[in-house]
C-alpha cells in the first residue's frame, strides 16, 4: 500500500466529513485521491495538522473529523498526543501515514525507521491506536473508528507514492471554501456579536 | 468582594464580551488568575490546556474552522515556540484570534534567561505583522481585550494583547 492508496481507502471513509491534512506529500496525495471542499490542506506549520484537526473536533462535535498527518509531522508535535488523550474527543481520527521518512524533503530517515512506534505512543497517551498494513485493514479499522466513541489513531505503515500534482496554493481560498462546506460560513463569524 | 484583581477580570470580561468562548492557554503564573475567574464565572468558557504554544494555536485555528471565536494566551516565553504555526497557518490563511501575553522580562524581572525575549516580544510581532497592544493598568484591562479581539474576529487580522508585569504583578 502506498500513501496514495491508502489516502483513497480515507476519503472514501470519510464521506462529506472534514479532512485536515497535514502540508507536503500528504496534501499533495490528498488532493489527488479526491479534492473536495471538505479537505483542509496546510501548506506550513509542520506539526500541528493534528492539532487544527483537535480545534475542530471540539467545536464541531457532531461531525466526524479526520486528520492525515505524516510520521515525520507527529514527531514534531507530540504532546498533541498528550491533549487529545486528555480531551478525549469522540469524534477524532487521526491517520498517520507512516513511511518511515521525510518523503517531501528528499528521503530522509525517521525514528520510525528504526522501530519508533507512534501506535504506541498514542496508547501511552489513553488514545485507542491500530498499525495497518494494507488497504483492507486501513479499511476496517476506519470503519469501526467511526462509530467508536473514543478517539482513534491509525498508524498506515506505507510506500511513499511521490504525488505529481498539488492543491491550492491559495490559503484564504481553501479556508473559505472548507468553512463553507462544514457549515460555518465565515461570514457568520465576523458579523455575529 | 472578589479577590481577582482588576486586570484578571478586565481580561476575563472583555474576551467574553468579544464573543471568544473557548480559551487555548499553556500555563503562566499571572495567567492562572484570569483561568481561575473563568473557570468560577464564565461557566460556558471551554478552557483547552496545550503542552506548547505552538499545537495552542493549531488548535486555536481548528476551533475557528469550525465556527468559534478562539484566544490563545500565553506567556512571553512562549511566543517563540509559536512562531512557525502563526507565520505559515494563522497569518497566511487569515484565521483570525486573540492573542493573550503574560510578559516577562520587562520591568520587575529577575530571571535574566527571560530577559531576551521580553524585550523582543514587540519588534518580533511587528515584523512578522500582528498589531499588538499594551495594557496600560488593571483597568484599561477589559477595554483594550476587548477592542482587540473586535477587530481581529472582525477584520479577520490576529491580535495581541500584552499584560506587562508592571499590571500582572502589581
Amino acid at each position: 500500500m502506498n500513501r496514495l492508496d491508502a489516502t483513497r481507502v480515507v476519503v472514501d471513509g470519510a464521506g462529506d466529513a472534514p479532512i485536515v491534512a497535514s502540508l507536503g506529500h500528504p496534501a499533495y496525495d490528498l488532493y489527488a485521491a479526491g479534492d473536495r471542499p471538505q479537505n483542509f490542506y496546510t501548506w506550513g506549520s509542520m506539526g500541528v495538522a493534528s492539532s487544527i484537526g483537535l480545534g475542530l473536533a471540539l467545536a464541531k462535535p457532531h461531525a466526524r473529523v479526520f486528520v492525515i498527518d505524516g510520521d515525520g509531522s507527529l514527531l514534531m508535535n507530540l504532546g498533541s498526543l498528550a491533549t487529545i488523550g486528555l480531551l478525549q474527543p469522540a469524534n477524532l481520527v487521526l491517520v498517520v501515514m507512516d513511511n518511515e521518512e521525510y518523503a517531501t524533503t528528499g528521503g530522509q530517515a525517521t525514528p520510525t525507521a528504526q522501530g519508533a512506534d507512534l501506535a504506541a505512543a498514542a496508547r501511552a497517551m489513553r488514545i485507542d491506536a491500530t498499525t495497518v498494513f494494507d488497504e483492507e485493514q486501513l479499511r476496517r479499522t476506519l470503519n469501526g473508528a467511526r462509530l467508536a466513541q473514543r478517539p482513534h489513531v491509525v498508524v498506515a505503515k506505507v510506500a511513499e507514492s511521490t504525488p505529481g500534482t498539488w492543491p491550492p496554493f491559495d490559503c484564504v481560498f481553501i479556508k473559505h471554501r472548507f468553512m463553507t462546506a462544514i457549515g460555518n460560513p465565515e461570514s457568520a463569524i465576523s458579523t455575529a456579536k | 468582594m472578589s479577590h481577582t484583581p482588576a486586570w484578571a477580570r478586565g481580561v476575563c470580561s472583555g474576551l467574553y464580551a468579544a464573543g471568544s468562548r473557548d480559551v487555548v492557554y499553556v500555563p503562566d503564573n499571572p495567567l492562572s488568575q484570569v483561568l481561575t475567574e473563568l473557570g468560577d464565572r464564565y461557566g460556558d468558557v471551554r478552557l483547552v490546556l496545550a503542552t506548547r504554544e505552538e499545537e495552542a494555536f493549531g488548535i486555536a485555528a481548528g476551533l475557528y474552522l469550525g465556527g468559534r471565536r478562539p484566544t490563545v494566551m500565553l506567556q512571553s516565553s512562549g511566543l517563540g515556540n509559536s512562531l512557525n504555526a502563526i507565520t505559515s497557518l494563522v497569518l497566511p490563511y487569515q484565521i483570525p484570534m486573540l492573542i493573550v501575553v503574560s510578559m516577562r522580562g520587562d520591568a520587575g524581572e529577575w530571571n535574566a534567561a527571560q530577559v531576551p525575549m521580553g524585550r523582543a516580544v514587540r519588534a518580533i510581532l511587528d515584523a512578522i505583522g500582528v498589531p499588538h497592544v499594551t495594557v496600560t493598568s488593571g483597568d484599561a484591562a477589559a477595554d483594550a481585550v476587548r477592542l482587540v479581539a473586535t477587530t481581529a474576529f472582525g477584520t479577520r487580522q490576529t491580535g495581541a494583547c500584552l499584560l506587562p508585569r508592571r499590571v500582572t504583578t502589581s
